[in-house]
């Protein structure tokens, strides 16, 4: 690679990837609800985009570019986490921690700081957060980042028509959820 | 003619410098 390609691989880098961070980080932060997964998804997100930079066509869609590494990196994290089931009852939890040594449960602290955030975080986020991680996915894309169907089906590599009933249910599901807590602050939905 | 509900977190200066 000569300097000058390194150059423009720089600008690109820095004028069209780097301002999508905030977005990208706060995507991250809702699929893992940890601070320290988001830092490590959004920073392997951004080396590999640097390192496939050459695919990236200047000047189209940088954040939908962005999103799918991003989702990609996250899929293939939660796969090599997800041996145990995803959520498990807080006593278990607990249980494993006092064990004598817990080197092989990493992945329960995760959950254990999962649920403490879940306890603190508002009521949104609580609702979003308990949505099954596909729903949360499209939902976020949707409604947060404001993607249209088709670059939603392109960044989660689904048909549109999944993308539009997935985001149908998790609507749904999130209204159940928010229903009273959203009519005690003056939104109303009377479809039952 | 005949008179939709639509729900931040900001990424550290640390991880933006560590990415650079």
């Amino acid at each position: 690679m000569t300097v000058m390609e390194k150059n423009t691989k720089d600008k690109i880098f820095e004028e069209e990837l780097m301002p999508q961070i905030d977005a990208l980080y706060n995507f991250a932060y809702h699929l893992t609800y940890n601070e320290e997964d988001a830092n490590d998804l959004v920073q392997e997100a951004y080396l590999k985009a640097y390192r496939f930079i050459a695919s990236y066509e200047v000047g189209t869609n940088a954040k939908a570019w962005l999103f799918k590494i991003l989702k990609n990196a996250f899929i293939n994290n939660y796969r090599k986490k997800t041996k145990q089931p995803t959520r498990v009852d807080y006593e278990e939890v607990v249980n494993y921690h006092n064990e004598e040594d817990d080197t092989n449960y990493s992945s329960y602290s995760d959950m254990r700081e999962e649920i403490f955030q879940g306890m603190m975080g508002d009521e949104v986020t609580n609702a979003v957060n308990s949505l099954d991680v596909s729903f949360r996915t499209v939902l976020l894309l949707c409604d947060v980042e404001g993607f249209k169907y088709e670059e939603i089906s392109k960044i989660l590599d689904v048909p549109i028509g999944t993308v539009r009933s997935r985001l149908h249910r998790a609507r749904n599901m999130l209204k159940e959820h928010l229903k009273e807590y959203a009519e005690s602050k003056g939104f109303t939905d009377k479809r039952g | 003619k005949n008179p939709e509900f639509r729900i931040r977190k900001k990424v550290s200066p640390n991880l933006v410098q560590s990415i650079k």
